[in-house]
């Protein structure tokens, strides 16, 4: 564009005109390029949760092509009336709820002690407890749920929370840690100037400035605990104690499992949440995700 | 007189002089803030890994140990028929489809960044896929790759044409389940798109602005520029995408029934990994512990050297002049 202006003086008019039509062409062809693109790669991603929709509006047995002969709003009906999913439903939030409020403070404070104290050992504790990271789930499943059960917790949420008050797992505390890091150390020795103890000024002064960590670790105890399958199946094995995950889990055996476009209802059902939680706290997320990813 | 004052506190304290008690005080209030995650990863991640690992030894089932021996990776290495097949496909899984997704995620970042308006719209619906729960996304692909003709894709290649009688098989056979299943972790690939696009935020336009003055084309601008400014974050991807897709269940939901073996085996065993394999010896009905405790010990043992080669190969991490 600049250099079409600036050569105006010495080309003529015509030249110079076509010059720029030809230029505006081709930025108009790569725009329509670029929108294809965008879009066909759009269509291949989501298509298969469209079709989760519309399956979920289907009786079973019907290839897509026959929904309006098919279509049926049963399954959302069964959905919400049938126990077994609706009791499921109700311990998972009971599950997520306790865990989005636990997991940032307990993850916080361990963090606050790794980034704003001093004590003998804290350089081994803290590359001790990245080092779990390492430590596969299916070693430390087996002799949880041996412990577990000597407690008499299986079946219960506790497996699922107690654990958490624990730190509140080593990736978040490692995030809190670089984000406490990174703010001004000065608000913190003016109140401990004004004889502020270490709780206080990690419960007053740093924790209200870390709002944006604390969304990101609150909302990703959100979608972790929501979506979890693994630790459920092990822990909650009695029917009346499944989670959400592990029910539609278990309904694609058994009795149930001939109902499968119930079981689409109960994955569109459980797949809102999170996308709901994602389209709102977005910049968080985002930012969160690559604090650990691209810093290393 | 001022000795004689410290003499005097020295007799009253004892040991502990101001100072010490001050250090001890400062130590302690460092400790207590972090005593939750000492315990935690003492109780929940380094004692049951010890226990797994004497378990390994000894022929534990949940109830007694009557005896201590080598004899579960006996079993594994010379007798169990199926061990050899699992370690191949999870090492197949593993290193092809992590790879795989950064560089699908790479093109999908550079469409991402393109100059157009509404971008932004289409960054959160490559995302979208990632947030939907692994269990929603099990069930839902065994219907997308259903191997016979109620399975999506075959739905629409016989509207399209494809003769009534021919089916892909995906999951349905074990040439096509593993190739199924990679295809399907297409589908979260806008997770290293998100990855890779601050990535590209973190690269300073300045250089590739010189490297285009000095007359580089897009392939040396990526291998020359983008690729070095990138190794901390494909680097960090590596390792845990790779620790994680060797952990990977997501079988046990596609083949939660098991059609010709053990729940998530796959078709002909072609999809069994090995925490499928351990889920299935101690919670399939066995109660095999020390068997699953020695095949997870293995899987631990595998990870912990490939992360050893990997870091003390990482001279070519390019982690800016700072560090």
């Amino acid at each position: 564009m600049e250099q079409n202006i600036t050569l105006a003086g010495n080309i003529p008019v015509a030249a110079n005109e076509d010059k720029m039509r030809s230029a505006r062409r081709k930025r108009i062809i790569l725009k329509i390029v670029q929108y294809a693109v965008l879009s066909l790669i759009t269509v291949f991603l989501i298509f298969p949760f469209v079709v989760m929709i519309i399956r979920s509006f289907m009786r079973d047995g019907y290839s897509l092509a026959e929904f309006s002969a098919a279509s049926t709003l049963k399954n959302w009906k069964d959905l919400f009336s049938d126990g077994a999913y609706m009791t499921p439903l109700l311990k998972t939030v009971i599950i997520v709820v306790v865990n989005v409020v636990i997991m940032p403070f307990a993850s916080s404070l361990c963090a606050y002690s790794f980034a704003r104290t001093k004590w003998k050992g804290k350089e081994l504790t803290f590359a001790l407890m990245l080092a779990t990271m390492m430590i596969p789930a299916s070693i430390v499943q087996l002799p949880l749920y041996v412990l577990f059960s000597k407690l008499g917790w299986l079946n219960s949420v506790l497996p699922l929370t107690v654990p958490n008050l624990f730190g509140g797992g080593a990736i978040n505390i490692f995030l809190f840690r670089q984000y406490i890091r990174s703010l001004p150390k000065e608000l913190e020795e003016a109140a401990k100037i004004d004889g502020a103890s270490a709780f206080t000024r990690y419960a007053r002064v740093t924790l209200p400035l870390c709002k944006p960590i604390l969304i990101f670790v609150a909302v990703n105890a959100f979608t972790a605990n929501w979506s979890d399958f693994m630790s459920p199946l092990i822990y909650m094995t009695s029917e009346d104690s499944y989670t959400l995950a592990v029910a539609i889990y278990q309904n694609t055996v058994g009795v149930r499992a001939s109902a499968i476009n119930v079981r689409m209802a109960a994955g569109v059902f459980m797949s809102v949440p999170p996308a709901i939680i994602f389209l709102l706290f977005q910049k968080n997320l985002i930012d969160g995700l690559t604090v650990g990813a691209v810093k290393g | 007189m001022s000795v004689i004052v410290q003499n005097e506190q020295n007799e009253k304290k004892g040991f502990l002089t101001p100072r010490r008690r001050r250090a001890l005080k400062g130590w302690l209030t460092g400790f207590l803030f972090a005593l939750p995650v000492i315990l935690g990863i003492l109780i929940f991640s380094y004692y049951p890994a010890i226990q797994t690992f004497f378990w390994s030894f000894t022929d534990f089932n949940g109830l007694e140990i009557t005896e201590w021996s080598f004899y579960q990776y006996e079993y594994m290495f010379t007798i169990d028929p199926d061990i050899w097949r699992i370690f191949g496909n999870t090492l197949l899984y593993a290193f092809v489809s992590v790879p795989l997704g950064l560089v699908l995620g790479y093109f999908l970042a550079l469409a991402a960044n393109f100059k157009v308006k509404g971008v932004p719209v289409y960054r959160l619906l490559f995302y979208l896929p990632v947030i939907i729960p692994g269990i929603v996304s099990g069930i839902l692909f065994s219907t997308i790759l259903g191997g016979n003709e109620f399975g999506v894709i075959n739905e629409i290649l016989h509207a399209l044409g494809m003769s009534a009688g021919k089916n892909f098989k995906f999951f349905l056979s074990g040439e096509t389940a593993m190739g199924s299943l990679l295809f399907m972790g297409v589908w979260t690939v806008g997770g290293s798109m998100i990855i890779w696009l601050s990535a590209f935020k973190n690269i300073p336009d300045t250089l590739y602005e010189a490297a285009k003055l000095d007359g580089a084309n897009a392939w040396q601008r990526l291998v020359k520029i983008t690729l070095p400014m990138s190794t901390p974050m494909i680097f960090y991807n590596l390792i845990t995408g790779i620790i994680g897709a060797l952990q990977c269940t997501t079988p046990l939901v596609i083949d939660a029934a098991g059609i010709t073996g053990a729940p998530g085996s796959g078709f002909d065993n072609s999809l069994y990994f090995v925490a499928i394999k351990i889920y299935n010896e101690a919670f399939g009905g066995g109660a095999y512990y020390a068997y699953a405790s020695a095949i997870a010990w293995v899987l631990f043992a595998f990870i912990g050297i490939l992360t050893i080669i990997i870091f003390s190969t990482s001279k070519w991490v390019f982690y800016g002049e700072e560090d």
